[in-house]
């Protein structure tokens, strides 16, 4: 399990292909994704045109005009042994207010009762460790990250709900995510974050990145509400930390 | 500001040029015509650059006044072109005046058309394009589908030419398609008779189709061992496979990554005409290498910058 020795390069077509590193998700295989990137970018690798990392495979778009799969695929092999974790710029660390329960959690109790725990307990313990983003992706700015302890470990919802609201964070199996716009979904809705993961009308409108920590701050309604009517009038800034 | 009114917007016309480039990694898909060649040739015809943007109309398609002279040009889906009630032609550049108002009736063929006005759709870009992704609230106007009394600004014309595409090259869309596909990312998670159904009978189109994926119908294509995957990015044309063993074309405004295993990829060059298949039509798959498609993709490119000989002043 883990890294394989040499990458595997599977076609996606006549304009991309995957570079696949590992065959579990473990953050070291997605670290070397995330480092592959990064390389390919800082050097802009000749004729590719487009990446998105996932856990542990880098989807590379490329024009095959510029560049053959022959001498792409050796580039790429190249740059898989450079690419540690060691060669990304430092993390950073994304603080997402959270009011956990009521109707914005509206899926705590009855989670907090599958895991025999009483409700504030599993907040207080969701919000209690640092969250890691493997990618972002399925839909605009939804983090796939894990980080959760291991007590909260909890199997998918029975029975998928058609559409979860924006900026719940929800819990499934060992993952935890953010859902960016309303969207169907398996995971138990623990809490809704006021900052908006995707915003079309902002210049960046993606909040977190591949590679960021997330750590989740408990807030009441009352500050939840406080800082929705901040985020809509633009003069909420999130906090961030750089490692 | 020189701009078209949209008198009737038709089922769903968004504003759309090439697309995003570089925002797939943050789960923003790229949109974009759906027939790019189609989109493409429409501004050639008008002398726009070829990521100008334009409309692209579904099954049936908009009635639009211009407020000012305009090159314009029609095509894709066999969308009856008129202008003022006249008949015009399709695959070709006319010059409309102020006030002319230019409708497109319900496809008879094909499914998605375009329009390319000269000078271009100048909507405010967002991430560096004026494609629509309605999904997101992206781009286009307000990140919407027209409706009618939208009015969309353009930009500044630079003179036209009469123009048309070669005969020949124009599609009939009433045909099957055969589309070429390489195999993988996951081709190793189903069987040999699972592949052997994709490339063995045709798949009919299904009326659940949209910008994000075109529903399949058709013979079982079976796995190995379950259809789950560890979620990995999504290329455009993925044939998805879930647990009905029916395939799903990803196309341009797909999810970015996802968890389900992919058989094969729709080359690019034939994912345009995967768009224009009606439901309850059908269309076939055909195998080809990696390097195979590449050289069928240098030859597409040749034959697309071939196809609009240019008129004599």
């Amino acid at each position: 399990m883990g890294i394989y020795a040499e990458p595997r390069f599977l076609p996606c077509g006549d304009l991309a292909l995957s570079v696949e590193l590992g065959d579990d998700i473990n953050r070291e295989v997605n670290a070397s994704v995330l480092a592959l990137e990064y390389l390919i970018r800082q050097q802009a690798l000749g004729g590719v045109t487009e990446t998105v990392p996932s856990y542990r495979s880098l989807l590379v778009y490329y024009d095959p005009v510029t560049v053959g799969w022959d001498e792409l695929t050796k580039s790429l092999r190249e740059l898989c042994r450079e690419a540690r974790p060691e060669v990304l710029p430092p993390a950073r660390t994304v603080e997402i207010p959270c009011c956990y329960g009521g109707d914005l959690g509206f899926d705590l109790d009855a989670a907090a009762r599958k895991i025999g725990l009483p409700a504030d307990e599993m907040a207080r313990l969701h919000a209690s460790t640092d969250y890691y983003v493997y990618f972002v992706g399925f839909t605009p700015g939804l983090p796939y990250m894990t980080g959760m302890p291991e007590r909260l470990e909890i199997p998918r919802l029975d029975q998928p709900r058609t559409k979860t609201p924006p900026g719940s964070v929800s819990i499934g199996g060992i993952q935890c995510c953010i859902y960016s716009v309303e969207s169907p979904g398996g995971f138990w809705v623990l809490g809704r974050t006021p900052l908006r993961l995707y915003d079309p009308s902002a210049a960046d409108p993606i909040l977190l990145r591949a590679g960021d920590h997330v750590r989740f701050r408990m807030i009441s309604r009352a500050e939840y509400d406080a800082i929705a009517a901040a985020v809509a009038e633009g003069t909420y800034t999130p906090r961030v930390e750089r490692a | 500001m020189p701009s078209i009114l949209i008198q009737d917007a038709g089922p769903q016309t968004t504003v759309q040029d090439l697309g995003r480039r570089g925002s797939l990694r943050v789960g923003i898909p790229p949109s974009g015509p759906m027939d790019r060649d189609a989109f493409l040739l429409a501004n050639r015809l008008v002398g726009n650059a070829d990521d100008a943007a334009g409309l692209e109309c579904t099954v049936i398609g908009p009635r639009v006044e211009f407020a000012d002279e305009r090159w314009v040009a029609v095509t894709g889906a066999v969308m009856p072109v008129t202008l003022n009630g006249a008949a015009m032609p399709r695959w070709a550049a006319f010059e409309v005046e102020a006030g002319d108002v230019l409708r497109m009736g319900p496809a008879a063929s094909g499914v998605r058309g375009y329009l390319a006005v000269s000078g271009g759709i100048d909507t405010p870009p967002a991430l560096g394009s004026r494609a629509t992704y309605p999904r997101g609230q992206l781009g286009g106007l307000e990140g919407r589908a027209l409706r009618k009394g939208d009015c969309l600004p353009l930009g500044p014309a630079s003179g036209g030419a009469p123009a048309e595409v070669h005969e020949e090259l124009i599609p009939d869309y009433t045909i099957e398609p055969t589309v070429r596909v390489v195999l993988g990312p996951q081709d190793d998670r189903f069987t040999k008779r699972g592949i052997a159904a994709l490339f063995d009978a045709p798949y009919e189109m299904t009326p659940q189709s949209d910008r994000m994926g075109a529903r399949l119908r058709g013979a079982r294509i079976e796995h190995t061992r379950g259809h789950d995957i560890i979620s990995d990015g999504v290329a455009l044309g993925g044939i998805q496979v879930v647990g009905d063993g029916q395939p799903i074309v990803l196309l341009a405004d797909r999810q970015s990554t996802g968890g389900y295993t992919k058989i094969g990829t729709v080359c690019s060059f034939d994912v345009g005409r995967v768009a224009q298949v009606k439901p309850g039509q059908r269309l076939r798959f055909r195998q080809v290498t990696v390097v195979e498609a590449h050289e069928f993709l240098r030859a597409y490119r040749r034959e697309l910058d071939g196809a609009i000989p240019f008129a004599s002043p």
